[in-house]
């Protein structure tokens, strides 16, 4: 009998689909007047013998049916979940929702590389107006009026003593005017010149250098260029020294890398050289010095200038500076 | 300066080959930037930098080659054989300061025609067009000696006499005056320029450009010609002023070599005796003002101090040798260098360490670390407290979504004009370029929203619908009176977004969205007392825009570009929502608060209670909260709002503003009790001052 009524209550369960079936059918069989419940009941009809045993068999028959109820509302709870889920699904393939992160100017990229490279080596970093008195900008560099090497840069002149800056080299004066050595900085910042094409913009970025002190020699300015070059290009990258003139400095080097492009092989780029122009440097000339009131006797120094554009055309092989300057979203959202 | 290979060769011994010797020139400072093949021959385009104004001509190249290689400089034969006395002919030099010397040759009965084709060839692989033989004579001698030389008709020369002086001196006259030049250009003449002249008229522009009234032509048959040296300083004035650079004022005013100059002009006679058929005649050289070399002292020490090196006295000596300087040894410390008349640039130790290191080679000073300490000041710098600023606010932008532009920094009226300043706004006061590339960019920028407009305009115009951008950068203000203008770094931001069908709802940019990031910024920044009023610039949307101030002072603007503004770009077809934002670091760094100031963070749980008052439509919501910040309580965490709304339920002309306030005590839990009276409190504090009553 009992064995009957187990063999039915599982076929029953496997015909319920749902919880609230499932509520039913316990309540049917383990209810307060469930068939179960019943037959507990009715022990009470039994003899002191039957009793135990029937007892036992019931109780049996009550862990039976409610074991297998409980699996079954295990399995109809993941079956509504999965359900349920599944009717929540979206198109995980249409794009995110986002303002996007956005892009740091190449220019800024590169500048901020070159600063950190100059203040891991101990330089600190100064600022100067960009609006500058012809007398910082040329005058106390060596740079008289009427001077055949003020046609190495076309200034624009705000007045006849006053020019927007040509150079960041009038910081290094203004510093020089303020601090005694030993001096150590970069300066950093936009510089004008009045031309305008595939190379050359009305304003660009440049990053000069100046190191002051006692017993500062030439091998001391290729030691620190070189170490420059090889963290900003690459260990690997040969860097060449050759005679050039500035007039704030004597002597004077341009400084030449390996052509990163070409390997050296000789490319479009280099001319076919194999090496590529990319900073000017130098003794301080002593006459800059002087106007300064740094006695040329106890210290010496080296300068140094890089141009930010031309050190970002070759990193990203821009081709046309002017690209920089517009600030067309397709093109600076490339870097 | 373009120097053929083959020329080079007759001045000077080669045996490398034209690669090789372009090597070592460029190593050694002149620097040849490329070279090209012409049949046999390969003509170098060596830079010449313009300190070294005697290597403009390939007898100065070869002397350099001869001193990289050891060897000596072979000139050409300047043996005259045959001429005759020197005919009636007179030279004054008037301003001796301007004209240290003149001398000239008068040749007769020349045939004019064309060069021969040697000649012609050479010419033209150094870019000078042939004209004919006598002045292809005098560029050939420029162009080998590097001596300007000028050739004038003689019969068109009156009353057999060159005068050499300015206007004022010849004429005592101060007013300036008219001159044809080889050209045809009439010249504006100031009463300082130096000019040649005849016995009546001027008859040159010295050592710029010849006159038109004595250019030898297919008829001249008697030439003078002249080699003069002029003073750089003068002739480049001259130049400048009248806008005329000529192969001739090149090298003036870069510095000619007064002794070189003879020779050039007897080589430019022999030629046109030869090519020519004239006759030579003795030669006139008026040298009022005599030259006298440098005297240079240099240091053995100071040449390895300078250069890190530790060269012997023997081998710095050696190194000099085949510059052609003048060397004597002074004494164990020091030797004496007397400059040749081509080397001008030699004024002081420094300029001879700088042969000495050209000679020995750079490469061969081998690089090494400077070995210095650290000063004490090193950390403070004129860019140590801006530049970590602007490096935060680039991070929060870029993170946000924001894309970085660098913009020139000139701008135009038109772009004044475009935000309707007011007459008397500072912003009008620009610094003006003399000479700008155009002049939409002949202003500095006083501040950078103009610059972000046309930004936009490009890119909308390149069909970029939607934008964040933003930069930092100077702008200048000018201030009369002041030679500088005043510089302060500024930062400004544009958000732009056409009104297209968009995948999600909710994207449409507006104040709040700028206004979120620069309240995140300030709060990053520690920056207090920051407060938001309504903006008066005459280019926002007078309803959605703020002006941003730290106490009286403003330091920015945020909001939405006013419709004015919009309709006079190309954009208004879009009809779009565009956002700008200008901030002035330098105004606000002052009030950028210390580090983080920790305080213990209560272990205890909070409570939170929320409160709707109604209240009049026109109240700010920032007055509210302003309000309930006001009240003071210790057990007060944090305050928001978080809802307003205006219906007709509420009645006219009021609103409702719902704002929660979390309680939490740092040392015990907090009752419902005592956080229900102490929020009671506030609401009626809040109430009392904003004449507001708690929503049924
Ligand atoms: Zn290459």
């Amino acid at each position: 009998m009992s064995e009957e009524l187990k063999n039915t209550a599982i076929e029953e369960l496997k015909t319920i689909t749902s919880l609230p079936e499932l509520a039913q059918l316990k309540a049917r069989y383990l209810g307060k007047k469930g068939l179960i419940t019943l037959q507990v009941k009715s022990l009470g009809t039994l003899s002191a013998e039957d009793r135990p045993p029937a007892g036992k068999r019931i109780n049996e028959l009550k862990d039976a049916i409610e074991a297998a109820c409980s699996a079954r509302e295990d399995e109809l709870t993941r079956k509504d979940l999965a359900k349920r889920l599944a009717s929540e699904s979206i198109d995980i393939t249409l794009p995110g929702r986002t303002a996007g992160i956005g892009r740091e100017h190449p220019i800024n990229t590169v500048l901020s590389e070159i600063i950190d490279i100059f203040v891991r080596m101990g330089f600190s970093v100064e600022e100067g107006p960009e609006v500058e008195l012809d007398r910082y900008n040329f005058e106390a560099l060596n740079i008289p009026k009427d001077h055949p090497a003020r046609d190495m840069q076309d200034t624009f002149y705000v007045s006849d003593d006053v020019v927007l800056r040509t150079h960041t080299s009038p910081v290094q004066v203004r510093v020089m005017e303020q601090k005694k050595p030993p001096l150590r900085f970069i300066a950093p910042g936009k510089v004008y010149r009045c031309d305008a094409d595939v190379s050359h913009t009305p304003m660009f970025h440049q990053v000069e250098g100046l190191m002051v002190d006692e017993g500062i020699t030439f091998s001391n300015l290729k030691g620190v260029l070189e170490t420059f070059v090889h963290q900003m290009f690459g260990p690997q990258v040969p860097v060449r020294f050759r005679p050039s003139f500035f007039p704030f400095t004597e002597p004077s080097a341009e400084v030449d890398i390996g052509c990163i492009l070409c390997g050296g092989a000789g490319c479009r780029v280099c001319k076919g050289s194999g090496f590529l122009e990319v900073l000017g440097a130098g003794m301080v000339n002593p006459k800059v010095l002087g106007f300064c009131g740094i006695d040329t006797e106890r210290y010496t120094g080296f300068a140094f200038g890089m141009g930010v554009e031309r050190i970002t055309m070759l990193k990203y092989r821009v081709d046309d500076i002017r690209l920089f300057f517009e600030n067309d979203l397709r093109f600076l959202r490339q870097f | 300066m373009r120097v053929p290979f083959n020329w080079l060769k007759e001045f000077v011994e080669i045996s490398d080959a034209p690669e090789a010797l372009a090597h070592r020139l460029t190593m050694s400072g002149f620097e040849v930037e490329a070279i090209e093949r012409i049949g046999d021959d390969a003509v170098f385009e060596v830079n010449v930098t313009p300190n070294r104004p005697d290597c403009l001509s390939v007898v100065g190249i070869a002397r350099e080659v001869a001193a990289l290689y050891g060897r000596s400089v072979n000139l050409p034969d300047l043996t005259i054989v045959s001429e005759a006395k020197a005919l009636d002919f007179n030279i004054d030099v008037l301003d001796a300061e301007l004209c240290n010397r003149y001398a000239g040759r008068i040749v007769r009965n020349v045939k004019i025609g064309p060069s021969p084709a040697w000649m012609r060839e050479r010419l033209e692989k150094c870019g000078v067009r042939a004209i004919n033989n006598v002045v292809d004579v005098t560029n050939y001698v420029l162009l080998e000696f590097g001596h300007p030389l000028h050739a004038f008709d003689l019969n068109l020369l009156k009353g057999g006499r060159i005068r050499v002086g300015t206007p004022r001196s010849v004429l005592q006259s101060d007013n300036p005056m008219r001159f044809y030049t080889l050209d045809g250009e009439e010249r504006r003449i100031d009463p300082d320029m130096l000019l040649i002249w005849d016995a009546e008229v001027p008859v040159a522009v010295a050592g710029v450009m010849g006159g038109l009234n004595t250019e030898v032509k297919d008829l001249t048959t008697d030439v003078f010609i002249e080699s003069a040296y002029f003073e750089p300083t003068s002739i480049r004035r001259t130049s400048r002023t009248l806008g005329l650079k000529t192969e001739s004022s090149y090298r003036f005013e870069r510095g000619t070599d007064i002794k070189i100059m003879k020779k050039a002009l007897d080589r430019a006679a022999l030629l046109i005796k030869d090519l020519a058929q004239g006759a030579m005649y003795g030669k006139l050289d008026i040298y009022p003002k005599r030259w006298h070399p440098y005297e240079v002292k240099v240091r053995y020490s100071r040449v390895n101090h300078v250069l890190g090196l530790a060269l012997t006295h023997g081998r710095i000596l050696e190194s000099l040798q085949g510059l052609g300087l003048d060397i004597t040894e002074g004494s164990r410390e020091f030797f004496i260098v007397k400059t040749p008349p081509y080397r001008r640039d030699i004024t002081m130790e420094e300029d001879v360490i700088e042969e000495v290191a050209r000679m020995v080679g750079f490469d061969n000073i081998s690089p090494e670390l400077p070995r210095t300490a650290f000063a004490a000041d090193d950390a403070v710098s004129t860019a140590g407290k801006i530049m970590p600023l602007k490096r935060k606010i680039r991070a929060a932008f870029l993170t946000s979504g924001y894309t970085e532009t660098i913009n020139y920094s000139f701008i135009g009226k038109a772009d004044l004009d475009l935000l309707r300043l007011a007459a008397d706004d500072e912003r009008n006061v620009c610094v003006r370029v003399q000479n700008p590339l155009r002049e939409e960019d002949a202003f500095m920028r006083t501040f950078m929203l103009p610059s972000l407009i046309r930004n936009l305009a490009t890119n909308v115009a390149q069909g970029n619908r939607e934008l964040r951008l933003f930069e930092q950068a100077r702008i200048f203000l000018g201030r009369p009176g002041e030679a500088l203008p005043e510089e302060r770094e500024h930062l400004a931001a544009l958000v732009y977004r056409e009104k297209i069908k968009s995948l999600y709802r909710d994207e449409t940019p507006d104040f709040y969205h700028v206004k979120g990031l620069l309240e995140a910024l300030f709060a990053d920044m520690r920056l207090s007392g920051v407060c938001w009023k309504r903006s008066e610039e005459p280019f926002l949307h007078p309803g959605q825009s703020a002006d941003i101030f730290i106490g009286e002072s403003k330091i920015g603007f945020a909001g939405v570009l006013s419709p004015l503004v919009v309709n006079t770009l190309d954009i208004k077809a879009q009809k779009p929502s565009v956002i700008v934002v200008e901030l002035d670091l330098t105004s606000l760094m002052p009030h950028i608060g210390a580090g983080a100031d920790y305080r213990a963070i209560a272990r205890f749980p909070f409570v939170e209670r929320d409160t709707a008052l109604v209240v009049d439509a026109s109240l700010d919501a920032a007055a509210i909260l302003g309000h309930v910040r006001a009240f003071r309580s210790d057990v007060i965490e944090d305050t928001a709002i978080f809802d307003v709304y205006q219906g007709a339920s509420l009645g006219e002309g009021k609103k409702s503003v719902a704002f929660s306030v979390r309680y939490r005590a740092i040392d015990r839990t907090l009752t419902d009790d005592e956080v229900d009276a102490v929020h009671a409190e506030l609401v009626q504090h809040v109430s009392e001052k904003t004449g507001g009553h708690v929503r049924a």
